[in-house]
């Protein structure tokens, strides 16, 4: 047809060598909080405004792992003028918690840890295994918070709501007034007694028309961010500057509730999450990133305030800050207002390097896992980080194999048809980076092939340079992709402060001048730098057999079930295609393969082998006596 | 008010920050006076316009990037699904996008569109479909040339469909493998019934029997003039746009508009009904039937809803199951008013097992609350602030404002709403939030599902305030549902 012009190698966007620039106005307040001030019209009455703070879990150290997507929460927890109705009573509030959790944290990591090393308790922090002593300990806590809520007559509120619930409207009718007097007056009792106004840092910011209120925390930055009306930007000045000056990280301790429950929905309630977990310990050796974001459970329970008001103060300094506002306001107009509130945020000390590199991968790593999910491989290789110079070849190389027409799609979702989906990554991390490419099979295929289709790929690049065709179009993409990115504020937004917390926000102006720059014989070169099997990992996932009796309405084969549960995914997979096979010849050739494998076969592979010699032998029966058509 | 701002500001740049010590500040945001907001909605027939023969077109130009964005809804989608045949329409339309055109292999469009770096999609979902394509304005003629080439004349590739069904039972076989996905699939079967499309989902031996044959015959009934609107944004000319969709779409075979999907006939009966999964947190879902969207009452509905559930940490659901208890990360409430039948309200929360049945217990707890009392005037009032400050955001892009009047088209809504929306929600009244959490929220009447492990759900918590059997005591027994086969989803046997 007309429109297929296929020789065409010409970049078809002009501009782009010279790419899209960002008008970003940096302004820097005497402190050192730096704001990236994008004015923009295209979408009016709305601002996307944020800032972030250059600390994630790589900053962290074990024992206080979680801390800083901890942290996060607590920034929502209010000061002493938002979310209280007595900021003095608050604070006795939260240091008689806090001295009553220190105690309980002494105990627990004494004895409590002391007898789970014994092999005594199954574990320390399960409330099911207090000492009386934690018990009281314990339950004091929760009638400090309880009360600091202002709800502090709860328990006799639920008590006499349940003797409500057991008695007769018709006898007990005077009763039951007399009931529902008293639990109206200790409600209304409680209330004026607690200190807390329930999330009101919400609510202020959604009754200002804010929308988008979040904030998340990652390896190396925690990002709050917003969108608000265009005339409501010094209520966002006002919010962010008091919660950075004078967070009181009320509900400490009943938050870390909410966070193992945002752990066992993130991590332990999905099918992979605890494996994924797993393999990043795996991966990094002595890097700070082989710790979860979220945290490991035991430290989750451990850190005191102590703590966490120190790390506070090393890493939420104006001068570890920067602000991102884009969208509908003059910044003339705004630039004196960010200089009227954030300049009561107080310079602090440069905080602490992150010292500790990654050391080389000496041998190749895997995990084997059976997990509820279908068969998949994971096969990852240590790179290079944010802005190094290899970084853009990988990242080149990632898309000439992604995508509809990349290599993988073309060759293993289509061609060999082994993957349902198959993708490529290059992850710069602002102290280290990776490369890692997944899959997941499709039919019958095994992970094993997933990955030598992998390998196979892997060896073209090594061998020989990208095509121009296929690299210019990989360029093209990048070239519009520079409009297509700059089209949104709130987007814009995250941009430029995931770039400023990586070490660079100019990185948004830069990279793809740097990406289109990139040759074949670059791809070619790094493609033979860092591939090499002893820096890989490889997670591969094989399906967990499902608990007996749960499965399809299959008949229950003793046999089957008599063999270790790895091996009955595969025999059942295995015995469709035998069930399906209607060539004896194929089928009496298989029998003498068995045969040759067993003798070489691992011992624990052979009831595997017996096994299906056995159903091959019945199914050539079968056939032979032409009874049995070939299952659909 | 103006004046005050820049009165400030100059001080703030003559004097330098020493001159505002934090005394200065305001003691509290209410205390700062913010410069008024004018917005008014803009309208659609600053926008719309037809072309020769009769479709409509929202047109948007913008000189801010040389990118053109161009989207075309069509009505008519999974509703049309033949029995048994769950998934035809969204395979239909993604085949349309990659299964090539009766003069072009799929490959050398593939190749070529990314050459291009041209996007192209076209999707079926509930009871619309789309196609949209976004390219750099250089390329417009080219990339719209193959958009129209798919649409009018698919060619079905059966290599392929191989391909899109091997990845489709893929994703079939991982349905029982969350949490989500299960809760998701029994709550619509809950909801809808096995007779409804929206109770019903795909299965191998439906997918098997997809072909060219019933997919041509779906995209000739989905796909046409008689049934589309198209909008389009971004850097062109408004008059040469016209004359190029005009002649893009002259010559397909027009055909009637698609009808209404249909009504579903049963409604969520109430009870406790309990699928099994082994995970250390229970999911749950706790809803009844609403209204629908154009329902006089749907206002007061929304912002009723907003009070009890659907406004996060501001409204009451959440922050009593998350931080008063922290029994939950996400708790909270929705209200999704369908159009052309009523639509539902549903709480929902995830909590380790022990406590699930207590987070249901505040749940129930609050929905009779909102019944029994009026709201506070401060609940109210930021519940309706939120909603008239955040109106224009409804707006607040061109592809977004066009994608509103487009919907509104369709579904025929009435064309005042957005110029009253504020002023209506600025009348709601306590009383008329009391009033339609009387009429719809009857905590006595909901239907509750939970996926997790029912042994130790059922249990409670250790401190004996609330078990499943309580909750079982109002609704009647817990119903175990069985999982379903993945491929087949017949029942598969309970343990």
């Amino acid at each position: 047809m007309r429109y297929l012009i296929s020789s065409a190698l010409a970049l078809i966007v002009s501009a782009a060598a010279t790419a899209q620039q960002l008008p970003v106005e940096v302004f820097t307040l005497d402190n050192g909080m730096e704001f990236l001030l994008v004015p923009r019209n295209d979408q009016p009455n709305t601002i996307s405004a944020g800032w972030v703070a250059k600390v994630g879990s790589a900053n962290e150290r074990p024992g206080i792992t979680g801390i800083s997507h901890f942290f996060e929460h607590m920034m929502f927890k209010g000061t002493n003028t938002v979310a209280t109705r007595d900021p003095k009573r608050d604070e006795e509030f939260r240091t008689g918690q806090k001295a009553l959790r220190d105690r309980m944290n002494q105990l627990i990591w004494g004895d409590q840890y002391a007898r789970y090393y014994r092999g005594e308790i199954d574990d320390p922090w399960n409330p099911a295994n207090d000492t009386p002593e934690l018990k009281r300990l314990r339950a004091e806590l929760k009638g400090m918070m309880d009360a600091q809520q202002g709800r502090a007559n709860t328990e006799a509120i639920n008590a006499l709501q349940a003797k409500l619930g057991s008695m007769d409207p018709a006898k007990d009718a005077d009763a039951m007034k007399a009931a529902q007097a008293e639990i109206a007056k200790l409600e209304a009792e409680q209330k004026t007694k607690g200190s807390i106004v329930k999330d009101e840092f919400d609510q202020l910011y959604t009754a200002g028309g804010g929308s988008r209120m979040n904030a998340f925390t990652s390896y190396d930055q925690t990002f709050y961010f917003i969108n608000v009306p265009s005339n409501k930007m010094e209520l966002w000045c006002w919010m962010e500057s008091d919660r950075l000056t004078d967070s009181v990280f009320r509900e400490f301790f009943s938050e870390r509730d909410v966070v193992h429950e945002e752990r066992r929905l993130r991590t332990e309630s999905t099918p992979t999450g605890t494996f994924d977990e797993q393999f990043e310990a795996m991966f990094w050796l002595s890097s700070p990133y082989s710790w979860p974001v979220i945290g490991w459970p035991s430290d989750l329970n451990s850190y005191t305030m102590d703590e966490a008001q120190r790390y506070f103060q090393t890493y939420y300094c104006p001068n570890n800050l920067t602000g991102v506002i884009v969208g509908d306001f003059d910044a003339a107009k705004v630039k004196p207002m960010l200089k009227r509130y954030f300049s009561r945020l107080k310079r602090g000390a440069t905080p602490p390097p992150v010292v500790t590199l990654e050391v080389p991968q000496l041998a190749e790593m895997r995990m084997n896992a059976q997990a509820e999910t279908e068969p998949q491989v994971e096969v990852r290789y240590h790179t290079v980080p944010f802005q190094h110079a290899d970084s853009y070849a990988l990242e080149v190389m990632s898309q000439i194999l992604n995508g509809r027409t990349g290599r993988l799609y073309k060759t293993m979702v289509e061609g060999s048809g082994v993957a349902s989906g198959a993708g490529a990554r290059q992850d710069s991390r602002k102290y280290a980076g990776a490369f890692s490419f997944s899959a997941e099979v499709k039919g019958d295929a095994t992970p094993r092939q997933l990955e030598d289709g992998w390998y196979g790929q892997l060896q073209r690049l090594q061998a020989e340079p990208v095509g121009e065709q296929e690299l210019q179009k990989v360029r093209n993409g990048i070239a519009a992709d520079e409009y297509r990115r700059l089209q949104n504020n709130f987007f814009i937004m995250l941009q430029l402060g995931v770039s400023a917390s990586l070490g660079d926000w100019r990185e948004v102006n830069s990279e793809s001048g740097k990406l289109l720059a990139v040759t074949p014989a670059d791809i070619q070169r790094v493609a033979k730098k860092y591939f090499e099997p002893t820096n890989r990992s490889v997670a591969t996932y094989v399906r967990k057999a499902a608990p007996a009796g749960t499965t399809a309405d299959e008949p229950t084969d003793p046999a089957l079930a008599a063999l270790p549960p790895q091996m009955q995914a595969m025999a059942k997979q295995a015995l469709k295609r035998i069930a399906a096979e209607t060539d004896l010849a194929k089928l009496k050739e298989g029998i003498g393969q068995f045969d040759a494998q067993a003798a070489a076969a691992p011992e624990a592979m052979r009831p595997f082998i017996g096994f299906m010699k056995d159903r091959m032998l019945a199914r050539i029966a079968e056939l032979e006596k032409g009874a049995a058509p070939a299952a659909k | 008010m103006k004046h005050l701002t820049t009165t400030l500001s100059i001080g703030a740049l003559a004097l330098g920050c020493l001159a505002f010590a934090a005394d200065d500040l305001p003691r509290h945001p209410g205390d700062i006076a913010y410069p008024p907001l004018a917005f008014n909605p803009p309208s659609p027939s600053e926008y719309r316009t037809t072309l020769p023969d009769g479709t409509p077109v929202f047109l948007a130009p913008s000189k801010e990037f040389p990118l053109i964005n161009l989207v075309i809804t069509f009505k008519g989608g999974s509703n049309l699904d033949p029995a048994g045949k769950s998934g035809l329409a969204a395979m239909t339309a993604s085949q349309m996008r990659l299964g090539g055109t009766a003069s072009m292999k799929a490959s050398d469009l593939d190749e070529r569109l990314d050459f291009l770096a041209t996007k192209i999609g076209i999707s079926s979902s509930d009871w619309t479909s789309s196609a949209s394509l976004n390219c750099l304005a250089s390329t417009f003629d080219e990339s719209l040339a193959i958009m129209v080439d798919m649409l009018k004349s698919p060619g079905f590739d059966a290599s392929k469909l191989e391909v899109a069904v091997a990845e489709a039972m893929s994703e079939m076989k991982k349905r029982n493998d969350s949490a989500s996905t299960i809760s998701g699939s029994e709550w619509r079967r809950l909801s809808y019934g096995d007779e409804h499309y929206r109770g019903q989902q795909m299965t191998e031996a439906g997918l098997k029997g997809f072909d060219a044959a019933s997919m041509k015959a779906m995209a000739a009934s989905i796909f046409h003039p008689g049934n589309m609107k198209i909008a389009v944004t971004g850097d062109f000319d408004r008059k040469v746009m016209l004359e190029k969709l005009a002649k893009a779409f002259s010559g397909w075979t027009s055909g009637a508009e698609q009808a209404n999907p249909p009504v579903p006939a049963t409604s969520l009966t109430p009870g406790i009904y309990h699928v099994e999964k082994d995970i250390p947190q229970g999911k749950f879902i706790i809803g009844l039937p609403a209204i629908t969207r154009d329902d006089p009452d749907y206002i007061p509905f929304m912002v009723m809803n907003d009070i009890l559930g659907g406004g996060g940490f501001t409204s009451r659901i959440t922050p009593r199951v998350r931080s008063d208890e922290g029994l939950a990360y996400s708790a909270g409430s929705q209200f999704s008013a369908e159009v052309f039948w009523p639509g539902q309200w549903r709480a929902s929360f995830e909590s380790k097992n022990a406590t699930c049945a207590l987070a249901a217990k505040l749940v129930l707890e609050e929905m009779a609350r909102i019944r029994s009392a009026p709201v506070t005037a401060q609940e109210l009032d930021t519940a309706k602030k939120s909603f008239i400050e955040t109106f224009p955001e409804t707006f607040s892009s061109r592809d977004a404002t066009l994608g509103v009047f487009m919907t509104d088209e369709w579904t025929k809504r009435p064309g005042d709403y957005w110029t009253t929306f504020r002023d209506k929600v600025a009348k709601v009244t306590p009383a008329d939030v009391q009033r339609v959490a009387q009429k719809y929220l009857d905590p006595s009447k909901v239907t509750i599902l939970v996926v997790g492990k029912w042994d130790e759900i059922a249990k409670g918590d250790q401190g004996g305030r609330a078990t499943m059997a309580m909750l079982e005591k109002d609704l009647g027994p817990v119903k175990h549902l069985p999982l379903r086969d993945p491929m087949t989803l017949a029942p598969l046997p309970m343990k």
